[in-house]
């Protein structure tokens, strides 16, 4: 039976009604038609699916929309203001840290949750932070050296 | 991967959820909370929901592949499968906490995240084996969605939470509509996945024994990678040590070398009333192996996986004594 829920997406409060199995990935990407978060392994192992739940990156694959009720979700469609990329958008294209592209979602999302809580991370620091989210075409140097590129010069 | 039709049950009280336990406890009723190991195993479907069973016997493909699975699965497996899941999202407020108690010991909540045990600063400074198994456990989005109650029943051998809570001594508190119970961490586990939790019953908090002037604790996972991977050996250890240095109290637990987390027993005798000296090491490092039952998998040989207790278990005694001397 589905169940309505209201959750917060992007700044907008949503209310929709859901079957209790479906994920917030889903729920993101096919009921509110917001494409950028991806669906990678949907088991947790790859991090392409990450949004923020109430600031704290998410595998939203391995979340059900249930979960997530009164909760306030941030996608990668909210990096971006009035049509202008963010500072972290725009390091990433500078640095070349992406690539397929299909882990940016994801790289994104738990990169600006780490500059938020700690807006000058070395390394190491970064390097602990994607260690969940999975990259195949970088080798993950050109990540690190967007996020450490951000942090250098500091917030937008 | 899209997760099959089920339905999913959400309590706003933890009575509600102990009376929604009770009335669907015949028809199979899965308790959800961070959802990190419980939905992949019915993605895979390792655990298929009563619903799904029904649906999927008329497709040779997936029933074929889920067999295999079971096939695959060593050891007794997984409960019966259940038409519901109860999630404790609504409960965050109620069981998602960090408190010290007048009488010095940490009471967590089952709902507290790996990630917010691992920021909390009390939990690294006086039970610093369960902060460090926060830091182990999967990847910092798992550690973002697992719980210290969900590490714990899923009773898991080598679950990076469990361990270090068995080496800390924790009791689990267990509700269910008759009341609430005290078990003890070190006697949950039954078998891998299996637990003493009753029918009907709930983990809510978990209570881990005050950490006096001189002691120490410390917890050192062994993996093929840093971030999401399953231990070939986790050790775990806490110390209490007197003015004389000597020590006075020990509880060393292994995860990954046998069945359940185990206590290394044999360890206690070899250790208590002495100084932490070379020798002494090497003797409980000998000791803890002989207290082990591994088995050869693919994460390691049984062989390698003593010789590792050894090395882990020098490691971790001698950084809890170290950690025990500076709180003196």
């Amino acid at each position: 039976m589905k169940k309505i829920i209201s959750l917060t997406v992007n700044g907008k409060v949503v209310e929709v009604a859901v079957e209790p199995g479906r994920t917030l990935l889903e729920l993101i990407r096919d009921d509110l038609n917001l494409p950028g978060t991806k669906l990678g392994c949907g088991l947790g192992d790859c991090g392409s699916c990450t949004v923020l739940m109430d600031g704290i990156p998410t595998f939203s694959c391995l979340t059900l929309a249930i979960q997530a009720e009164g909760c306030r979700i941030e996608t990668v469609e909210s990096l971006s203001q009035d049509g202008h990329l963010s500072k972290l958008q725009e390091k990433f294209i500078e640095k070349g840290a992406i690539q397929c592209g299909f882990c940016t979602p994801g790289m994104l999302m738990t990169s600006t949750e780490l500059l938020r809580r700690n807006p000058g991370p070395d390394e190491h620091e970064i390097r602990e932070a994607i260690s969940g989210n999975l990259c195949r075409c970088t080798g993950y140097q050109k990540i690190v050296e967007a996020v450490q590129g951000h942090s250098e010069e500091g917030e937008k | 991967m899209a997760l099959p039709k089920f339905d999913v049950l959400c309590p706003d009280s933890l009575d509600e959820a102990c009376d929604m336990l009770e009335s669907h406890a015949s028809e199979g009723i899965k308790i959800l909370a961070g959802g990190t190991d419980l939905l992949v195993n019915i993605k895979l479907p390792v655990i298929a929901p009563r619903a799904y069973v029904l649906e999927s016997s008329t497709s040779q493909l997936v029933s074929t592949h889920s067999e295999e699975l079971w096939k695959d699965h060593s050891g007794p497996l997984a409960p019966p499968s259940p038409a519901y899941l109860l999630s404790l999202h609504r409960l965050r407020n109620e069981l998602e906490r960090i408190e010290e108690l007048p009488d010095g010991s940490l009471l967590v909540g089952a709902l507290t995240t790996a990630r917010t045990l691992q920021m909390s600063e009390l939990v690294r400074l006086k039970w610093a084996a369960l902060a460090e198994g926060a830091d182990a456990l999967g990847s910092p989005l798992v550690r973002a969605r697992g719980t210290l109650g969900g590490n714990i029943c899923n009773a898991r051998p080598a679950a990076d939470l469990f361990v270090p809570s068995v080496a800390l001594g924790a009791k689990l508190g267990v509700v269910s509509i008759h009341g609430y119970e005290v078990i003890d961490a070190s006697e949950f586990a039954l078998a891998p996945g299996k637990t003493r939790l009753q029918s009907g019953q709930i983990l809510v908090e978990i209570v881990y024994p005050a950490s006096p002037p001189g002691t120490g604790s410390a917890y050192y996972k062994l993996a093929q990678r840093k971030a999401l991977d399953i231990s070939v050996v986790g050790a775990g250890v806490r110390l209490t040590i007197d003015s004389l240095l000597k020590i006075t109290s020990v509880s060393l637990a292994l995860g990954a070398v046998g069945p359940t987390p185990i206590v290394a027993k044999t360890v206690i005798d070899v250790l208590l009333g002495k100084k932490l000296d070379d020798s002494t090491l090497k003797l409980a490092a000998t000791a803890a192996a002989s207290d082990a039952t591994p088995i050869d998998d693919h994460r390691g040989s049984a062989l390698y996986r003593k010789q590792m207790i050894e090395v882990l278990t020098r490691k971790i005694l001698t950084t809890a004594y170290l950690r025990a001397r500076r709180s003196l």
